[in-house]
């Protein structure tokens, strides 16, 4: 009998509209010294809940940074974060068409990219990726292409077009520069991972679409561990899906968030509602919309719900960002 | 009574206004060629097809894929009126909020009223009993009317009320202890995890996670299982042989068939008004109760049925309703094509259409909207035309640009303001506008004629913003 590559160690985060915590996050990217940088889209018609939230594993909290806002530094629909060499933080915005550099210390640096119109800019770049020359890889959604831009915003390359053939794409979301240099692409809407060599050129394809444990349907994030296992945020599927290198899913996750240190805090000062909690059931299987997990992950708070990013630290560490479930899961690889 | 003659796009732009959102000049040219009665067919059944499914527009709106605040929902469910080829279930489900109004304002659960609504499409068109009964097990419902504080030895009988007064019989055919039984047999009926959920309702809490769904439990030993005396009958009655007493009662059928009329047919005086206000077509009203109780209280039969009548169809009650702002802004944006993916601006359209006097999901109380002309006062009639105007204005939209360019295409410059205001009419549903509209729209047609350097796209353009903001427009 395998051993299952992902084990459950800890949830982190808070549903929060301000300050610590997070409000409908998309992405987390990973800092220097273990720094997570979490990046929160809020919702439509409030200008609270857009910011960075910066804090550790331990839920250690420093600080928030960037708003809501058109101004530069300001973001309306953040997709995606990642950071550079020198650790600065770069943010996607898919309503204003624009890359956002900040420094570690969340101070506006930059412009990376911004368009006005699509060709050959950008129609809502929704993942953001940077490979060990530093070029910053971003899914530029609704062109469906990657786009390819140097460590001061040039544009270098692009590649991918339209459709559902090998080598194709449409509304690609999240992607990753693995270890070996190789691009990979949450093709979210053919329902598959591409995988792309470092020079553009199609390599294989990984998955086949489906709502059962071994399918996918909307992937939204990939990354890939030094052994060249794939780890995908199955957003449609409300899972986590683990592939071996030749494809085959090894392991499927439907979440088993526990209460986080902020989570306990907050229950910690609110007796009233934690003693209604604590005499509740939150697992209950409901007996309506059983074939529909988004529906299920609703109910059943230890789901994963809207799993949007999954990112792996230098620890063997992957987290699982959920946006309808405001926290981080973290899981340990096992690489035995 | 309506003389049988061939179709005309006329007769079908009046069906799609009423069971649907209205209709481009291609969609009933199509039907026309169907004919009448296979037209209405054809919206009776209808795809399930959305150009706008769920998982595209939860990938940019992700709080429309969570639990929802305040002004989500009302989002979410424009989405689904723009995108769905089933208009008819659309409207259905917009009949149901309108008279099982459920709201946010107490609940602060959106995902529980999307879930009523989509229960409204999956039994909205189907037998009334188990619409009722599926009412009664919403969670929404049971939050909105308090019945997860009706228990045993200690009733809440808002649920009980409304459902009689409001949801199936209406005032005068039932005694205050009907109320009183029908609340006693449906303690029990309640959300899962009452206490937890009821408290975060009223604190309006998103901790530790964000809002949790609901879902209906039923507790028996919360339940009053004793005799009960409901509407002359005596029986240990549970909710559901509540319902299936209601159902059977002729203020039932009554009840319904004036609220159909009143939706589909001619605006009728408000509720409340229905004990001292005749029908306005006794004759019709007969029909559709007969229908009630012939099919088994079946709405798909009466649809049809009142779809395919003659006082339906007759030029009599064209153009005799006030479209409700959801009406309104669905159809608009249907022909202009604002919508082509999800986007940020959703968020406004909802907004503006609770300026019109809609927020969708969130009535004024348990009593809905007043409709008809109640839907315009100064305010709002400014609201419903610089929106319609001003989005049938914006050549950027897709469904704007086809319209200008098949008026454009199919004309030549100096046409005449006569022709060219016929021309944008058909473009936009075959509209009918009286003398009075029509010579002052021929005057501003003839006049942009004479001006120089104003192309013919140019006048085209100014008279499709000038249609769209007539009263003609805002009638259905």
């Amino acid at each position: 009998m395998s051993m299952e590559r992902l084990k459950y160690n800890r949830t982190v985060g808070l549903c929060s509209m301000e300050g610590r915590g997070f409000y409908y996050p998309t992405d987390t990217s990973i800092g220097d010294s273990g720094t997570l940088y979490t990046v929160s889209r809020s919702i439509d018609g409030d200008t609270r809940g857009i910011r960075v939230t910066t804090y550790n594993i331990e839920e250690e909290y420093f600080g928030t940074f960037a708003r809501n806002g058109e101004e530069p530094g300001e973001l309306i629909w953040p997709t995606a974060i990642t950071h550079t060499k020198d650790g600065n933080v770069i943010v996607a915005d898919e309503y204003m068409n624009r890359i956002t550099e900040f420094d570690p210390e969340g101070n506006f640096v930059k412009i990376l990219w911004v368009s006005e119109s699509s060709d050959p800019g950008l129609d809502g770049p929704s993942g953001l990726a940077v490979d060990s020359d530093e070029n910053v890889y971003v899914s530029d959604n609704n062109n469906h292409r990657i786009q390819v831009l140097d460590r001061s915003g040039g544009l270098q390359c692009s590649f991918g077009e339209r459709g559902a053939e090998a080598g194709q794409l449409q509304h690609p979301w999240g992607l990753t520069v693995a270890p070996d240099g190789d691009v990979y692409i949450a093709d979210w809407h053919n329902d598959r991972i591409q995988r792309f060599g470092v020079d553009g050129t199609f390599v294989r394809s990984y998955g086949e679409p489906g709502r059962r444990s071994d399918q996918l349907y909307k992937p939204a994030s990939v990354c890939v561990d030094n052994d060249g296992y794939l780890y995908i945020a199955d957003w449609g599927n409300e899972m986590v899906k683990v592939m071996d290198p030749e494809g085959n899913v090894v392991q499927s996750l439907r979440g088993e968030a526990t209460e986080s240190k902020w989570a306990r805090a907050f229950l910690d000062i609110n007796l009233e509602e934690a003693a209604a909690r604590e005499k509740s059931d939150l697992e209950t299987e409901v007996g309506y919309f059983v074939n529909d997990p988004h529906e299920v992950s609703s109910h059943i708070e230890k789901y994963f719900w809207a799993p949007m990013s999954v990112k792996l630290d230098d620890g063997d560490r992957l987290y699982v960002t959920e946006s309808n479930r405001h926290r981080v899961q973290i899981y340990d690889l096992n690489r035995q | 009574m309506v003389t049988k003659t061939k179709t005309t796009p006329e007769e079908i732009g009046h069906l799609l206004r009423r069971a649907g959102f209205g209709g481009s000049k291609k969609q009933i040219d199509d039907l026309v060629a169907l004919g009448y009665e296979e037209s209405v067919e054809r919206l009776m059944n209808a795809s399930d097809g959305n150009r706008l499914p769920d998982h595209l527009v939860w990938r940019y709106h992700h709080e429309q894929s969570g639990l929802m605040g305040a002004t989500n929902p009302a989002a979410y469910w424009l989405y689904k009126l723009i995108g769905k080829e089933d208009s008819l279930t659309e409207k259905m489900a917009l009949f149901w909020h309108g008279i099982f109004a459920t709201g946010y304002n107490k609940l602060s659960q959106g995902r529980a009223l999307a879930n009523q609504i989509r229960m409204f499409r999956e039994f909205g068109r189907g037998n009334f009993r188990d619409l009722l009964v599926e009412l009664s097990k919403d969670p929404a419902m049971i939050a909105w009317l308090d019945n997860n504080d009706n228990h045993r030895g200690s009733i809440n009988e808002n649920y009980g009320r409304e459902l009689l007064e409001l949801f199936s019989m209406g005032v005068g055919h039932y005694s205050e202890d009907d109320i009183k039984e029908a609340a006693r047999a449906f303690t029990g009926w309640t959300i899962g995890n009452t206490e937890y959920m009821a408290l975060r309702a009223e604190r309006d809490s998103i901790w530790p996670y964000g809002r949790l769904a609901w879902h209906y439990e039923y507790k028996e030993d919360d339940h009053d299982d004793g005799e009960k005396h409901f509407l002359g009958e005596s029986g240990h009655f549970g909710g559901e042989d509540i319902v299936d007493i209601i159902v059977k009662q002729p203020a039932t059928a009554r009840f319904i068939a004036r609220h159909m009329y009143s939706f589909f047919v001619k605006d009728e005086p408000a509720v409340p008004q229905w004990p001292y206000v005749e029908p306005q077509d006794p004759e019709a009203i007969d029909l559709l109760e007969k229908t009630y109780f012939e099919s088994g209280y079946d709405i798909e039969s009466m649809l049809k049925v009142l779809l395919t009548s003659d006082f339906f169809r007759s030029r009599e009650c064209w153009y005799k309703r006030i479209k409700s702002p959801a009406e309104l802004m669905t159809g608009v944006l249907r022909l202009s094509g604002e919508f082509d993916r999800p986007r940020r601006e959703i968020f406004d359209r909802g907004q503006e259409m609770s300026f019109m006097g809609q927020y969708l999901n969130n009535p004024p109380s348990v009593e809905g909207w007043h409709e008809g002309l109640e839907w315009v006062d100064t305010g709002t009639l400014v609201e419903r035309i610089n929106f319609s105007s001003g989005q049938l204005g914006q050549e950027k939209y897709q469904g704007v640009k086809l319209i200008l360019d098949n008026i454009s295409n199919d004309l030549a410059d100096g046409v005449s303001g006569e022709d060219l205001l016929d021309r944008c009419l058909e473009e936009l549903g075959y509209l009918e506008i009286g003398e009075d509209t029509r010579v002052i729209l021929e005057d501003v047609a003839n006049e942009g004629g004479n001006v120089d350097g104003y192309t013919l796209k140019d006048r085209v353009k100014e008279m499709v913003r000038l249609v769209a903001a007539t009263h003609e427009f805002q009638r259905a």
